[in-house]
């Protein structure tokens, strides 16, 4: 018998009693001023959002917020401080330099400061290898709860997607948090 | 005087007396995280009650679930296998690695994995491995194992750390800043991802629906493995399986913030699909989990997700430190898993708990573990182990109350569990029968006793 089948074997006649799956109706957390609380939340979990403001240059934005980055990738429409084309790189290795990513999300979760990135490019390697990471985010593309935003998510073609909330972090040295374990250092979320 | 392993293991982690206290109240530091994050949530015990029917649901129908899932992750062009124990796990990943002709590994944290001992299976078939989760890095380094499942150095303080760093990653001595030992590692570890030829992760969930695995991590260093190797082998536990997104949204809303009080991890992965040119295999993992279904008393413990709150907040655990349990899982949940894996060796175990039901209360998917805790002791008889039945059990209130400080707060603990009548009552009734007390706190004891907190049987 292959160890398939006598796992389900197994399980099969091991399964007494069967539970019925809930009814998910849970009234859930919903925030009157979604765009306050989406940036309150994204400094709480160590990363910051502003607000493009009529008439600001997003590119002006990045650049006084990342004076110092040098190697920028980015494959978002109407950037133009880019110096490396992520998707023209043979291998996910040679993003290992870039200073700063410029990415967009697909909608926020105002409960938690999580932004959903369907991978879109194609070395999904550029999301953590980079030492800084700006997140573009329609600001009308904001939901309440994980509730609300498990139901907009569809497969993307790549097979992988991710929530981000703020940057990489520890606290596995006496419980003291450092920002910048092995992923960006930094994160800022631009709301357009 | 009579005395179980963990009571023995706790003495000598109370000897240190000030990392000791350091360890209890960082750990209470987290649990206190935990209840105000909770708190900002008025559905949250609503969450909790969901939390715990959709794993009774899950569990009760794993034949069908692994079979979608199993389908599914197939279609996604990921292999799926299958093995009855650690040893066929250890097995199958040392295959695909070999076949891939695989020198050096990144893993990041997996429970599992663990269980299975693989570290060492690897290393012996001449397969380095390196753990790149900042905790499980320091215990690899050091050659220890962790003491906690999601903070897996607590027990070791920022000197320790800086002192082995200084010794293998060559950096300054003297010098224990907790950020700048974080970049060091930060350092050396992107070059072991840079140069590593496969990546293995654990798995948080397993969505049946779709046939994707689901990673939480802060650090983000599942996910810097996965996307720099092109070969990917996950490990899951079969209990690690749910039905569906829905499923889902409900428990990572309970994860983090049950165990380390953040609103999320800044990582929620989902992988469906092999990196282009890639491959990814998914090990499902049995190792006695189907046996556990037809144990009505404990099934409960396959609805664990894993998240440490009962350890943080179990006034015995975090005054007696992970190393005092002979499991490799401590506290409440490994005091069960480890009956259940070989109760003969793990019996000992069961003295540690005062069953002041504390870990029932935060537990997010609602696992009796007290009540699990309790019949396990009553099961004593029927291991062989009846004789010394009654001096486990009065060794583990001893624990507590040659520990002043320590049973205050247990009892406070259990002061506020109403909940909970049968911590006390069980305790006296033991010393009811012959024994003399230990000495303890009397004030604190009277003050229960005022307030009607003690009941007599
Ligand atoms: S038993 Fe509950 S509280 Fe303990 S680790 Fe598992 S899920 Fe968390």
């Amino acid at each position: 018998m292959s160890s398939k089948d006598y796992i389900l074997n197994n399980i099969r006649r091991n399964t007494r009693q069967v539970f019925d799956k809930p009814q998910m109706d849970l009234n859930a957390i919903r925030f009157d001023d979604q765009l306050a609380q989406f940036i309150e939340i994204s400094k709480a979990v160590g990363g910051d959002a502003v607000v493009l403001k009529e008439g600001e240059d997003i590119n002006q934005v990045i650049r006084s917020l990342y004076p110092d980055a040098k190697e920028i990738a980015s494959t978002v429409e109407g950037i133009t401080l880019t110096t490396l084309n992520p998707d023209e790189v043979n291998s996910p290795k040679e993003l290992e330099a870039v200073d700063l990513a410029i990415i967009e999300g697909s909608f926020g979760v105002c409960e938690n400061g999580c932004i959903w990135l369907p991978q879109q490019i194609k070395h999904k390697a550029l999301y953590f290898v980079t030492q800084y990471l700006v997140i573009v985010l329609d600001r009308s593309k904001l939901v309440n709860n994980m509730h609300e935003g498990y139901k907009l998510i569809s497969p993307s073609e790549k097979g992988f997607g991710v929530y981000i909330s703020g940057p990489s972090k520890t606290a596995d040295i006496e419980q003291a948090l450092v920002v910048g374990a092995h992923g960006p250092k930094g994160l800022t979320v631009i709301l357009k | 005087m009579s005395s179980t392993k963990h009571a023995q293991n706790a003495d000598v982690f109370q000897q240190n007396k000030e990392k000791a206290t350091w360890h209890d109240n960082a750990l209470w530091f987290v649990r206190e995280k935990r209840d105000r994050i909770s708190k900002t949530l008025p559905e949250w015990e609503e969450l909790r009650a969901l939390g715990e029917k959709i794993k009774l649901h899950s569990v009760s129908h794993l034949a069908s679930y692994l079979e979608q899932f199993a389908a599914n992750a197939e279609a996604n062009g990921v292999i799926v296998h299958w093995a009855k124990d650690a040893e066929e796990h250890n097995a199958i990943a040392t295959e695909i690695l070999q076949k891939h002709n695989a020198k050096k590994v990144v893993k990041s944290k997996s429970m599992l994995t663990e269980e299975c001992d693989l570290n060492h299976y690897l290393e012996a078939k001449g397969i380095e491995i390196i753990e790149s989760d900042l905790g499980e890095r320091i215990l690899q380094l050091n050659g220890t194992a962790p003491s906690h499942i999601v903070l897996p150095a607590i027990h070791m303080k920022r000197e320790e750390v800086g002192e082995l760093f200084s010794e293998k990653l060559n950096t300054e001595k003297g010098n224990s800043d907790p950020t700048y030992l974080t970049r060091a590692a930060r350092v050396s570890l992107r070059n072991d991802f840079l140069t590593a030829d496969a990546a293995m992760t654990g798995v948080n969930f397993g969505i049946a629906a779709t046939g994707e695995i689901v990673i939480c991590t802060n650090e983000g260093n599942a996910d810097m493995g996965t996307s720099l190797a092109k070969l990917h082998i996950a490990s899951m536990g079969l209990e690690k399986l749910i039905p569906d997104y829905e499923s889902l949204s409900v428990l990572t809303r309970l994860l983090a913030r049950s165990a380390t009080g953040q609103p999320t991890t800044t990582y929620t992965s989902h992988f469906r699909k092999p990196v282009e040119g890639g491959e990814f295999h998914i090990i499902l993992v049995d190792n006695g989990r189907s046996d556990i279904l037809s144990n009505e008393e404990h099934i409960k413990s396959l609805n664990c997700i894993r998240c440490g709150a009962c350890m943080n907040t179990c006034p015995v655990y975090r005054r007696s430190g992970g190393y005092s349990y002979t499991y490799f899982i401590p506290g409440p949940i490994g005091i069960n898993l480890g009956m259940l894996k070989d109760p003969v060796k793990h019996s000992e175990n069961l003295s540690a708990c005062s069953l002041c039901y504390s870990c029932n209360n935060v537990c997010p998917v609602k696992i009796d573990l007290a009540d699990q805790i309790y019949k396990w002791r009553q099961d004593l008889d029927s291991l062989g182990k009846a004789n010394s039945s009654k001096k486990l059990i009065s060794t583990g209130m001893q624990f507590l109350f040659t520990h002043p400080a320590l049973f205050r707060t247990s009892l406070k603990f259990s002061s506020l569990a109403k909940y909970a009548p049968r911590s006390l009552t069980f305790g006296l009734k033991e010393w009811e029968d012959g024994r003399s007390l230990p000495p303890f706190a009397k004030e604190s004891f009277t003050e229960m006793w005022k307030k009607g907190k003690v009941k007599k049987k």
